[in-house]
């Protein structure tokens, strides 16, 4: 059983190396990114595909993921009635499209925020010793094979640049449109690199959307936040429901810096997102939401990571996965407190809602503490709903199942409710939360 | 409106209500008393339809329907309404749009038509202002991190709202400061007509200050050892609940 396993990773290893072949030589990446390619390519040769056994990967099961054989994605086409449909009230004028990975100015618009932000190619803020540090540095320490393999198909991304002192008054989307396909398996590496200067602050929404099935979206987004800067973001996952969505958040945060994030997960064939900060100098503060309602087979996978580097860093963390019928959700997460980071605060917790008997919910929380005056704290539950709290309803005069409901969907909407955009709320509580009606 | 008969009753295997009989009638205040552990607030919650707490032998009835056959939810829509001594905190879930579908259920088991929030918000501000509460409690999740005190408030709240033919107050005074306490009453005290009946489960003489009962029945043990009118309650707060004997 291990031996055909891993012959089934060495075959998918050698595809991928061909397909990176014909990525490189058909001349795809700019030659400012070509030497980033092969190291990637290197390192994720190190990495190799992951199996169950791999400890980054215990609850995600990879191996239909790992078997199946991708072609690069030939941008598809996207009506701009599609886009329009995507794009939240409160960015009518703030948005830009990346379709199967590769910014199209002609369906983006963020005339409202153009004084603010700078909208630089890749290839060309390479050029920029900071930004070419970072993603030699990055790629050097990645962990995580999907991002190593991000890095090597990395041609288009895009460098998203708010300098210092600049606050972008309108929130920024980002939206990622997969276009699929209706036969074969498509693949596309999204890279988007956002840096603020010291006291800049940014208002940002990232959604995840398909026209068709059938893709594997492997989507990296970089956070560099400088000192005393501030950056408030919320990621909608609503990916088809046939399709593989991986992505890798990672957020390097400067002196007195402020991160507030909320994910909010759809689920589909596979979703795993991997977050991982580094809080990494003093009086940096992190807040992590998530939220996921998964329902029929759906997957949704949590992989976190935070680093306390500094004295007096912060993090909080929350995690609501609700999940029904035969869908998985988990959440591996662990802080990790350096020597020396004293004063750290931190605390992570987990609750899922089992709708059924036959999902599934793994939670991992752990704590790796290296130094003695910090406060962390962690916690993790599992549970069908609240008796109390649905008599407490039904003494109201509320039916057992609009208790019911209303109980599920509150449990969804703590979570929703910390997210910074009425528009990104409203979406949310007609779409997600409708996953609960039935 | 209320009849207990030898009502027996208890919670996990265990029997807490030993042969309680009880009647109400419309207009009438009735205050039950005793010590913690006589079986005060599982009175309340079989009142209410707790899933908990078996009813072992006796019976409830209602306006004379039988009420150990109908679920919490259709005893709560024939009027009878439980003021909990520990409100449930339901994060997530707004006060104001809570309060409001726990009217609509009522107007529909009515015959009515829902209310739409706009109509809604004219009662709300009325009974609000009743129990000089904040606008801020309407934006606020249900009892989610409300203090003791502002968690009886909106038990009131839900009784102005909700309008009950009988309500059974499960140890509302307790944890009130004193102004709490007048604003609580004084809402109490406006709801009262003749045509509706309360149950007030206390601890203390105090609340009886300004709520006046009819009748005052003291619970030990889960029996009620002695009933009498008002004077009864300003003899136990003199006497405390030493005196009371177990009587089997």
């Amino acid at each position: 059983m291990t031996t055909t396993l891993i012959d089934a990773a060495e075959q998918a290893e050698a595809a991928l190396l061909i397909l990176h072949k014909k990525f490189m030589s058909g001349n795809r990446p700019p030659d400012a990114l070509a030497p980033l390619n092969e190291a990637a390519l290197k390192h994720f040769e190190l990495l190799k595909f992951p199996h169950r056994k791999h400890e980054m990967y215990t609850f995600v099961n990879t191996k239909d993921l790992v078997a199946t054989a991708f072609a690069l994605t030939a941008e598809g086409s996207v009506t701009e009635d599609f886009i329009k449909s995507h794009v939240f009230p409160e960015c009518e004028s703030s948005y830009l499209v990346f379709v199967d990975g590769v910014l199209k100015g002609d369906l983006s618009d963020f005339s409202a925020i153009e004084s603010a932000i700078a909208i630089v190619p890749i290839e060309e803020a390479v050029g920029q010793a900071d930004i070419k540090e970072h993603l030699v540095d990055t790629i050097e320490k990645e962990n995580d094979v999907f991002a190593s393999i991000n890095s090597a198909f990395l041609g288009e991304g895009t460098l998203i640049d708010v300098s210092a002192k600049k606050q972008v008054t309108s929130p920024l989307q980002i939206l990622h449109v997969s276009t699929g396909t209706p036969s074969g398996k498509v693949t596309s590496h999204p890279r988007v690199l956002v840096r603020l200067g010291e006291m800049a602050e940014l208002k940002m929404i990232v959604k995840y959307v398909g026209v068709q099935g059938n893709y594997f979206v492997n989507s990296v987004m970089d956070l560099l936040v400088g000192e005393q800067a501030g950056v408030t973001f919320a990621q909608v996952q609503e990916d088809a429901t046939d399709a593989w969505h991986f992505s890798k958040t990672r957020v390097l945060q400067g002196r007195n810096s402020r991160v507030k994030a909320v994910n909010a997960f759809f689920g589909n064939k596979l979703t795993r997102h991997h977050f991982e900060a580094h809080l990494k100098d003093v009086g940096a503060e992190l807040t992590l939401n998530n939220v996921s309602v998964l329902n029929e087979q759906e997957q949704a996978h949590h992989f976190v990571r935070i680093h306390h580097e500094s004295p007096h860093t912060r993090s909080g963390q929350k995690f609501k996965n609700i999940v029904n019928d035969k869908s998985r959700s988990s959440v591996d997460g662990t802080v990790i407190v350096n020597q020396g980071a004293q004063q750290t605060f931190s605390d992570q917790l987990i609750n899922n809602l089992m709708l059924s008997d036959d999902a599934h919910a793994d939670n991992k929380p752990n704590l790796m503490i290296f130094a003695d005056d910090v406060k962390c704290t962690h916690g993790a539950t599992v549970g069908q709903l609240d008796e109390n709290q649905l008599f407490y309803l039904k003494t109201r005069g509320l039916s057992e199942k609009v208790a019911k409901e209303l109980l599920t969907k509150s449990f969804a909407e703590s979570i929703i409710q910390t997210i910074d955009f009425p528009g990104v709320v409203q979406y949310l509580e007609n779409t997600l939360l409708k996953k609960l009606e039935n | 409106m209320l009849e207990v008969k030898d009502l027996r009753a208890g919670f996990d295997g265990s029997e807490i209500i030993k042969g309680i009989s009880l009647s109400v009638k419309a207009g009438e205040v009735h205050a039950i008393m005793g010590p913690n552990g006589s079986g005060k607030s599982t009175l309340a919650k079989v009142l209410a339809g707790h899933p908990s707490y078996e009813v072992t032998g006796g019976e409830i009835s209602f306006n004379g329907e039988n009420l150990l056959e109908i679920e919490p939810e259709q005893r709560a829509l024939k009027g009878i309404f439980m003021g909990f001594q520990y409100p449930v905190e339901i994060p997530g879930v707004n006060n104001a749009e809570f309060l409001r579908m726990a009217y609509n259920a009522r107007l529909v088991n009515e015959g009515q038509e829902e209310l739409d929030p706009l109509d809604f918000d004219d009662i709300l501000t009325e009974k609000m202002k009743m129990l000089s509460m904040e606008k801020k409690y309407r934006e606020r999740n249900l009892n989610d991190g409300f203090s003791g005190g502002e968690k009886k408030k909106n038990e009131i709240l839900q009784m102005a709202i909700l309008q009950p033919k009988l309500a059974v107050l499960d140890e509302t005074d307790s944890g009130l400061d004193i102004d709490a306490l007048r604003v609580v009453s004084d809402g109490v005290n406006k709801l009262k007509s003749a045509d509706n009946a309360l149950i007030l489960i206390t601890h203390y003489q105090r609340l009886l200050e300004y709520i006046q009962p009819d009748f005052v029945h003291v619970l030990s043990q889960g029996k009620i050892v002695k009933s009498g009118e008002k004077g009864l309650a300003l003899e136990l707060e003199a006497q405390g609940y030493d005196w009371l004997t177990p009587t089997n």
